[in-house]
């Protein structure tokens, strides 16, 4: 996301080639409830990037807190990148919306729809997608998982606040849950030997 | 001939006071515009309208850009000023040039205000209005994704 001024950008933090990283939606709304994790640069011709401070313009709506961007209330907040002397290199006007539908995808981006398969032993990674509308909204939240059934599939942290890898532990059939707030999505496992 | 007349067409661009241009667009739906206020004399001051959470950017230039500019806000819980590093460059005098002289202004609640700019030679006044943003749209409620 490329600032106001042209000499700063501000992108999420991401591994390489992880499609289900909010890269992917650097100029998303923020959802409501979640943290974005930023990444700035600045490309200023002879000049190497200076030591550079975020500053919300409206905390109130987006906060700044620990270089993280935390989404409060629906609206849009310029964003400032300055030196640390204050003196203001760029800036980015980021919009908070809040999330009226949650999806969960695996992590190569395919939705999660239906029932899941697996065999003993076996893991997948599933990672909750935040709406607003047909938007997707961009930011990690502390989704809330639960499994209908405990013993037939345990719910692994992966690093990630939101991210989870789910591990078929014995036969049987179980429904995961995932939730943010009031927005929720579930879906059927299946785990055969 | 030709020189005696720039010499004094600079003389009188020095003589002036500055003038400000924004140097950045409004966000969708929000409001970041500067607006020139002219009497009998030409440019009097200048008129700013700005949303709330909004910010906007402004060159100074007075014959080149602004020397010793320095601004301030009557009400800074109103609108917020702030000196811009601007890395370019900007004709100054006849020959030279020099690094654009910016600043910030950001919208931080409803109401009005006056930012005085200061330079080594003149002055201008902003009347800044910041205005709340639109009001959201009734949203649609909460969906389940359930199988």
């Amino acid at each position: 996301m490329g600032g106001a001024l042209h000499q700063a950008s501000l992108v999420g933090q991401c591994a390489e080639n992880d499609v289900a990283c909010s890269r992917r939606h650097p100029q998303a709304p923020i959802a409501i409830g979640t943290r974005f994790y930023p990444e700035v640069a600045a490309s200023i011709d002879g000049s190497s990037t200076p030591n550079l401070v975020l500053e919300s313009a409206a905390p109130d709506i987006l906060a700044v807190e620990g270089g993280a961007l935390v989404a409060k209330r629906p609206g849009a907040s310029a964003v400032l990148i300055t030196t640390d002397d204050a003196s203001v290199v760029d800036f980015v006007h980021i919009w908070v919306a809040p999330v009226t539908q949650l999806t969960l995808m695996r992590r190569d981006g395919d939705r999660v729809e239906g029932a899941v398969g697996l065999t003993v032993g076996e893991d997948v990674t599933i990672t909750p997608a935040l709406w607003n509308g047909a938007q997707r909204l961009s930011g990690a939240g502390d989704v809330t998982w639960t499994v209908s059934h405990e013993g037939t599939v345990s719910i692994l942290r992966d690093g990630s606040p939101d991210r989870r890898r789910l591990r078929a532990r014995a036969p049987g059939k179980t429904t995961v849950t995932a939730a943010l707030g009031e927005a929720r999505a579930s879906f059927d496992v299946e785990v055969v030997p | 001939m030709t020189r005696l007349a720039a010499a004094l067409a600079c003389l009188a661009l020095a003589a002036c006071n500055p003038v400000l241009v924004a140097q950045s667009a409004a966000p969708p739906g929000r409001s970041a515009r500067l607006d020139e206020v002219r009497g009998f004399w030409g440019l009097q001051s200048y008129r700013m309208e700005l949303s709330q959470g909004v910010a906007l950017a402004l060159t100074c230039y007075q014959g080149g850009p602004c020397e010793r500019m320095a601004a301030a806000s009557d009400n800074p819980g109103i609108a917020e000023v702030r000196r811009a590093s601007l890395g370019t460059l900007e004709r100054s005098g006849m020959y030279g040039q020099a690094t654009a002289s910016a600043m910030v202004v950001v919208g931080k609640s409803p109401g009005t205000t006056q930012i005085r700019v200061r330079t080594k030679d003149g002055h201008r006044d902003i009347a800044v209005t910041v205005v709340p943003p639109p009001a959201p749209a009734a949203l649609p409620a909460t969906r389940a994704a359930v199988r």
